[in-house]
């Protein structure tokens, strides 16, 4: 099968014909897929390519909103249950029919301990508090919670499907080079740290229902090619090797819009960066200084001037493109003479010295924010760690008491505020690196895991973020965007806020 | 060479690689970072669900029973799984180490084929301008920071001139069915001349990029050598004796110049095996370098472990065939 493949693609680029150049899409990637199976990794680039062959219960359209993939309807029962009827005849690559056994399967294997071969599946931890998945007819299954976990629908884009018959046969050592999904695409072959070639699978189901249009994709084949250096990369898209790269770097840009055949694409990304600021240790244990410093900086003049404009200016935690995202923020004007009255009020009117802890990778933004803060009468300097060592040092209260602010950001895959406010603003939370600890944002935020009202919740955490504004435990920095450079050829496709390269819809001009 | 030196030169891999796997494990031991951490990333877990991934990783038992595990495992062939990979790391590595060592070699061809004939050329005629532009270019090639020269050749030969491809190992409609996992034999082996031709173009930038900083020290050590021995008397025996010029520098005065060539191309084809992870990067060459740095960056143990024992197994390999070349080139030097 394979290799009849590849001689008809032989065939077809030696003629060189314009259909045969026309049915193709081929990316520049940044890393190769750690391995194949879905459940057995953490890492995003691999979910990307991964999801070029798999379908989820759940995927998200342009917008972000979580839509239905396999499911065709659903329900929430109770709070602690749902229940998913699937799409009937969505078939396996290997042409097998997707049933309620299947969905059971995968959950099972994700969730419980050492479901995969002896071992466990390092995706256990993004399945919160799945308990146990029923079936309930041929196309039906019940998910039922431990406790309410409101996120579900939105965690349920990260799993894939596998079928059990496939996975029985070839084992957890097989599914790490092998593929059986249910996606718009179908292995042909994978050259480890070279390329992944796939073909479109013609009796794909078609998808979303909620996103137009529905059917096979439309190309003949993708070809994941990998390139981790971005320079080579950027010259792949310049050369016409490949229609899409991702990590567009800042700094080519201007080359890639210069070149009448390629565009730049751009879309919010969803982590949030910021500078901790010791909440625990004077003087940022004052709010006043803490609004103070965030009132200091020009976020504007940084995104325009370092992040060649791929950035959005944050005043709180979430993403603009966020569940529940307030709008109505007090902003964090750029007011150096308002900095220096609240320093002032709150006895600093000569400045303090401080340190800001940085990787080297963000050395040049540091740098610019010290040289801000500088301007109000501060004396801050930069100091340049490991990743690490930082990290440690900042996630434990002990360690982190000499600290001043900490450079940092913090990844919302899930785009709602349970994934990045609860884990870095609740009191003792994972990724709380400034240690701030509010009765009333514990208390919403608690409260909202397990709120089931959408509007309700929806509310709790718009308080919490405008408490959280207030308190400025944070020098609120921005949400930089994802860059991709895109050959002009290319229709129908727009870069994801998840990161997912989505090209059942894509076309060749 | 007497069998019993031979069984002796491998006995002598013992403490080698004992004292290498030992250093390995105390850097990765006092290394700071977590692999669960790296791998959580942000995402929330319960310290359950951390306490299995570190179980999962043999990472909750103590320093030393994991080295004496790791040393039991390993005489048997098993390195154990790769963290992130989630299989067996001799399985990870052998998929890339023929392209490392396919790169590897035609980097040292390379090198080695400007270098001899450049040095010989630069001693035979010394001082000249010949002499002077062999130099300065080899000081040049010493110099040229593989990631930049990489993307220069790139940026002229793939993108302005688009003669050469970009990137990876072979064009993706190529198909060659893998025996050896050289992508160049494997072509020979089936007959498939087109794929081959597409190996060496896919081959030629990083290749290049790679051999001249070693072609540049070659140079240098052959132009040196070379000087050395056309000052020595037998060569001038060889000239009174009336042997024509050609001959002189072939015959008698190369094969002695080469020893200390042998003895530097030797440790080069070491270090370019081991150090090529720039130039894998640049060109998204699938070799072991590139796969090595990424894991020590995900404090991936198992796997930075296994490769670096297998780099110290070729570097103690390389100087033995060394050690045998110089026995052929110098009947004196014996073992």
């Amino acid at each position: 099968m394979r290799t009849k493949f590849l001689r008809a693609l032989v065939g077809a680029v030696m003629l060189g014909t314009a259909g045969a150049q026309a049915a193709e899409i081929r990316i520049g990637f940044t890393q190769d897929a750690l391995t194949l199976d879905p459940g057995n990794h953490r890492s995003r680039e691999t979910e990307t390519i991964i999801r070029q062959m798999y379908d989820g219960l759940f995927t998200r359209n342009s917008r972000m909103e979580v839509v239905p993939e396999l499911i065709d309807t659903w329900r929430q029962v109770d709070p602690v249950t749902y229940e998913f009827t699937i799409h009937r005849g969505v078939r396996f690559h290997s042409g097998d029919e997707l049933t309620a056994e299947d969905i059971k399967f995968t959950f099972d294997r994700l969730t419980q301990t050492n479901a995969m071969d002896g071992q466990t599946s390092p995706r256990q931890s993004l399945l919160g508090p799945l308990r146990a998945v029923e079936v309930i007819g041929p196309y039906a299954v019940r998910f039922i919670l431990r406790e309410p976990w409101p996120i579900l629908t939105a965690m349920l884009p990260f799993q894939e499907v596998v079928s059990r018959r496939f996975v029985e046969r070839v084992g957890t050592a097989g599914m790490a080079t092998q593929a059986n999904g249910t996606g718009a695409f179908r292995l042909v072959e994978w050259r480890r740290g070279d390329s992944l070639i796939l073909e479109r699978f013609n009796d794909y189901f078609g998808g979303a229902r909620s996103i137009p249009p529905v059917g096979p994709a439309n190309v003949d084949r993708v070809i994941i090619r990998v390139i981790p250096e971005n320079a080579a990369r950027v010259a792949a898209l310049l050369s016409g090797s490949v229609e899409i790269i991702n990590e567009l770097p800042a700094s080519a840009i201007r080359q890639v819009e210069a070149n009448p055949n390629t565009r730049v694409a751009r879309v919010n990304g969803t982590r949030t960066f910021f500078i901790a600021f010791n909440n625990d240790r004077a003087p940022f244990n004052d709010p006043r200084v803490r609004r103070a410093m965030n009132h200091a900086i020009d976020r504007n003049l940084i995104i325009q001037r370092i992040l060649a404009d791929a950035a959005v200016p944050l005043n709180g935690v979430m993403s603009p493109d966020a569940f529940a995202f307030n709008r109505d923020l007090p902003e964090f004007t750029f007011d150096q003479a308002l900095a220096r009255r609240l320093l002032a009020e709150a006895g600093h009117a000569n400045g303090f010295e401080a340190v800001i802890d940085t990787q080297s990778a963000y050395r040049e933004i540091s740098e610019a924010i010290a040289s801000m803060l500088n301007r109000v009468g501060l004396r801050i300097r930069v100091q340049v760690w490991e990743g690490s060592v930082l990290t440690p040092i900042w996630q434990n209260a002990e360690r982190r008491r000499e600290r001043d602010m900490f450079f940092t950001s913090w990844g919302n895959g899930a785009l709602d505020p349970s994934d990045i406010m609860v884990p870095t603003l609740r009191t003792g939370g994972r990724g709380n690196s400034a240690g701030f600890s509010n009765a009333e944002v514990d208390q919403l935020l608690d409260a909202a895991e397990t709120e089931v009202d959408v509007n309700k919740r929806r509310d709790m955490y718009m308080r919490a973020q405008a408490i959280v504004n207030r308190e400025a435990p944070w020098l609120f920095l921005w949400l930089p965007q994802d860059l991709y450079g895109v050959s002009r050829r290319l229709q129908g496709w727009e870069p994801n806020a998840d990161s997912r390269i989505n090209l059942q819809r894509a076309t060749m001009r | 060479m007497p069998i019993a030196r031979f069984v002796e030169r491998i006995l002598h891999l013992i403490p080698v690689l004992a004292g290498v796997s030992v250093i390995v494990f105390l850097m990765i031991s006092l290394t700071p970072g977590d692999p669960v951490e790296i791998m959580l990333g942000d995402q929330r877990a319960t310290p359950e669900q951390v306490a299995s991934m570190r179980r999962d990783m043999g990472l909750d038992r103590p320093a030393v029973e994991r080295y004496f595990v790791f040393v039991t495992n390993a005489i048997r062939g098993d390195f154990g799984q790769s963290f992130f990979h989630r299989r067996p790391v001799s399985a990870v590595i052998s998929e890339r180490l023929p392209a490392t060592i396919e790169l590897t070699v035609a980097a040292m061809l390379i090198a080695i084929g400007l270098a001899i004939p450049l040095g010989v050329l630069a001693a035979v005629r010394r001082d000249t301008i010949l002499d002077r532009i062999a130099t300065v270019g080899s000081l040049f090639g010493v110099s040229l920071p593989g990631f930049w020269f990489g993307i220069l050749l790139i940026l002229f030969f793939a993108v302005q001139l688009q003669i050469l491809p970009v990137a990876g190992r072979l064009g993706y409609a190529m198909e060659v069915p893998a025996v050896t996992g050289f992508a160049l034999v494997d072509s020979l082996i089936a007959g498939r001349m087109d794929s081959f031709w597409e190996v060496l173009r896919h081959l030629a930038l990083p290749a290049f990029t790679l051999g001249l900083p070693s072609a540049a020290i070659l140079m240098r050590v052959t132009r040196s050598a070379m000087i050395e021995v056309l000052r020595a008397d037998y060569i001038t025996f060889a000239e009174a004796k009336g042997l024509s010029r050609a001959r002189i520098i072939g015959l008698h005065a190369l094969k002695n110049a080469l020893i200390p060539a042998v003895s530097v191309a030797a440790l080069e084809t070491g270090t370019l095996l081991g150090g090529n992870m720039v130039v894998e990067t640049v060109f998204g060459w699938p070799g072991l370098g590139r796969l090595v740095v990424e894991s020590i960056f995900a404090r991936n143990y198992p796997l930075v472990q296994a490769a670096v024992l297998l780099y110290a197994v070729t570097y103690v390999a390389l100087n033995f065939a060394a050690d045998l070349l110089y026995t052929v080139l110098n009947p004196r030097v014996r073992l």
